[in-house]
């Protein structure tokens, strides 16, 4: 019984929001490089939905393109749910280990990522009148996910659902507090660079005259 | 040897003909950079629409200096009308500003006696009435007198009680409408131009401003709940900022204030109710993102002190801060920025008034006591009669002024929303898309998109239909294989 592949087991999760991830763990399955994958792709998709989109829904700025907005909306934001989901359920008796968190949030992202593809392509063919089909299929993919996180903390870590709440609730305080931190450090790493580059230059100036 | 010398005379001609065109190519130059905004609201460099001809003193006019003139109006017949403040008259120039047609600095009243000017800081000329109307700043009243100086009627300080009598009546500018109403701007007053009746009767306030929401008015106002009346009495009560200056154009006022904190009703369109018809869109006047001027250490923010509306329809706004003119359409789309502060001609000091008559704009600046005429180049002159066009929606008609613009200056956004409306109106819709999206206009492209898109789809509709009935014959067909050659191999193996 369930003696499916990698990939299936990508699409078994996918499209069994209750039972799906119990499966996965049940036959202890799952496959970091797959996740990895995952992410990778909601990246591309992040960039072809600030890009790619049709241009009767808009116009992107494009004077200037920076990579980091769309990196810290996939990867970084990832890696945060992912750090921070364990911290916190390492403390609340969770069983999921850090591997296993990163492989059943990244399948639980598929449905989003999923969206974000269907819509580009979409927004190329239909007009704005007809926006509405963009937005519904978002909103399918995006409820999607978010029933699949759910289902994912609550297997990975077997909770039950009261306490998977509080742990996804948890867990959102310290992505924010990890964010907080992230950029208290970049701003000051930036101050002692601009400190040194200072002192530098005054240094070359008096060495010149 | 001689084969050298033979080509020195033609290596001379040649100097001399590039020193000859070197003025011509620096008189062409304006004394600034000329800029415009792209869709995203960033100055980008752009063609000159105006060019400085040159700048007219009271001396020229043969009137003697001005000092401090504070209006100029073009009346119908061309005529100038410039309000010497300083020296107390009224100065009538020609069309071509060479010389003074008459001065008027003392008025006959209707009981004979004579009267003079103090300080009149307003003039208009009723186009209906042939009536002089003078904004007589210092000695509190509105003159409206005939063409020979008689007056006719004499508009002091309302006795009223919507009138508050502990402020003064001072005005600043005058109008009068087609009915004869006359409307005075006084610089004390926050509630909107006075108006009064033909024969000079008070009848009320028009096209006040409104109060700008900032987040110190809102907290304020939340203060308000908790605080006392004797509290409230005495704090500083949140007053719009009054108009500073107008313009009429047919049936519509067109106002304006100066205030530089305030970003609401800078510019408004006022019916004859009063109600402002660009209150509902989103326009900003004036600069979009203003300098910052590191000399007095602030923001050159807007202030835009006066406003005249030319015969085509452009609204010309005078901005004092940095002595521009920003000039719009009927539409109010930016189309362009002429003037400088500066002391050059075509540069400003203290800009007060803007006046239009044909394709000129004259300027008058209060401390340089001139006025600055500014004429059309080519390039302004083909972008005004496309937008004409464009405006009237002789879209089609507009496309080769449009071409001829983006010939010229290929930033024009304007001019590739142009061509992009009348390639789709001439069904071009390949072509309209490619304008739309190089004029970063979404809607444009939506609308031509979905016409592009029924036309593909009507062309080919046979092909799509005949596509999608192949693929799903051969996924019915594929999905019956599979299951039949499972069921098969199913038997298969029951046998074995």
């Amino acid at each position: 019984m369930m003696d499916l592949t990698q990939r299936q087991w990508v699409k078994h999760a996918v499209t069994h929001p209750v039972e799906g991830f119990e499966d996965m763990r049940w036959k202890k399955s799952g496959s970091l490089k797959i996740a990895f994958f995952i992410v990778f792709l909601l990246f591309v998709g992040q960039v072809f939905d600030g890009r790619l989109y049709g241009f009767q829904f808009g116009i992107p700025y494009d004077k200037t393109f920076s990579i980091v907005p769309y990196l810290v909306k996939s990867v970084v934001l990832f890696a945060a749910w992912v750090v921070g989901n364990w911290s916190v359920c390492t403390l609340l008796d969770g069983e999921g280990t850090m591997k296993n968190i990163c492989i059943y949030s990244a399948y639980a992202l598929v449905p989003y990522i999923v969206q974000l593809f269907v819509n580009v392509l979409l927004s190329h063919v239909l007009i704005r009148d007809e926006a509405v089909f963009i937005n519904v299929i978002r909103i399918i993919g995006v409820g999607w996910t978010v029933i699949l996180l759910f289902s994912a903390v609550r297997s990975v870590h077997q909770y039950s659902p009261g306490k998977t709440v509080f742990a996804v609730i948890l867990t959102i305080a310290a992505m924010l507090i990890m964010l907080f931190l992230l950029v208290l450090f970049m701003s000051l790493v930036q101050q002692i660079w601009i400190f040194i580059l200072s002192v530098y230059t005054e240094i070359s100036y008096r060495f010149r005259v | 040897m001689n084969k050298r010398l033979k080509f020195l005379p033609l290596v001379l001609s040649g100097l001399l003909f590039l020193a000859g065109m070197s003025p011509a190519a620096a008189y062409a130059d304006e004394p600034y950079d000329v800029y415009n905004y792209d869709r995203w609201g960033e100055a980008i460099p752009s063609q000159a629409g105006y060019t400085a001809e040159r700048s007219i003193s009271g001396r020229d006019l043969g009137a003697g200096p001005m000092d401090e003139p504070s209006d100029l109006f073009c009346d119908h017949e061309g005529n100038f009308y410039i309000a010497d403040t300083g020296n107390d008259r009224i100065i009538v120039a020609d069309n071509a500003l060479e010389k003074t047609v008459r001065i008027y600095d003392r008025f006959i009243m209707p009981d004979g006696s004579e009267t003079t000017l103090s300080k009149p800081a307003g003039v208009f000329v009723s186009e209906e009435r042939d009536w002089l109307y003078i904004a007589d700043n210092q000695n509190s009243r509105v003159l409206v007198s005939d063409m020979d100086g008689n007056v006719v009627l004499e508009v002091g300080k309302p006795e009223s009680d919507v009138y508050d009598q502990q402020r003064t009546f001072l005005p600043q500018k005058v109008i009068a409408d087609k009915a004869g109403n006359i409307y005075v701007v006084l610089n004390n007053i926050t509630t909107g131009a006075a108006m009064f009746s033909p024969s000079g009767d008070f009848t009320g306030f028009y096209g006040a401003n409104r109060v700008e929401p900032t987040a110190e008015i809102i907290t304020n106002y939340i203060k308000n709940i908790f605080r006392s009346d004797e509290k409230k009495a005495s704090m500083a009560r949140n007053v719009p900022s009054g108009i500073s200056g107008f313009d009429i154009d047919g049936d519509f006022i067109f106002t304006c204030s100066q205030s530089v904190t305030q970003t609401t009703d800078t510019v408004k369109k006022l019916n004859a109710a009063g109600k402002n018809i660009f209150a509902g869109l989103e326009l900003a006047f004036g600069d979009y993102t203003p300098m910052y001027d590191t000399a007095n250490n602030k923001l050159m923010k807007p202030a835009i002190v006066d406003i005249d509306i030319s015969d085509d329809g452009s609204i010309n706004c005078l901005d004092r801060t940095t002595g521009r003119i920003f000039q719009y359409d009927e539409e109010c789309n930016l189309m362009f920025i002429v003037g400088t502060k500066a002391r050059q001609v075509g540069g400003f000091d203290t800009a007060a008034a803007v006046e239009s008559y044909g394709s000129r704009l004259y300027v008058l600046d209060s401390a340089k006591d001139t006025i600055t005429e500014f004429t059309e180049t080519s390039f302004g002159a083909i972008v005004h009669e496309a937008t004409a066009l464009y405006n009237d929606g002789y879209y089609e008609e507009a496309l080769d002024p449009w071409y001829e613009v983006l010939k010229r200056d290929g930033n024009y956004r304007r001019a590739y929303i142009g061509v992009a409306s009348a390639l789709l109106r001439k069904g071009d819709y390949k072509g309209a898309m490619k304008y739309a999206k190089l004029a970063d206009s979404p809607k444009l492209y939506d609308k031509a998109f979905e016409a592009y898109r029924r036309e593909f789809l009507r062309k080919h509709f046979g092909k799509i239909a005949a596509g999608i009935l192949i693929a799903a014959g051969a996924v019915i067909v594929l999905k019956r294989r599979k299951k039949h050659g499972a069921a098969v191999t199913e038997t298969e193996e029951k046998e074995e």
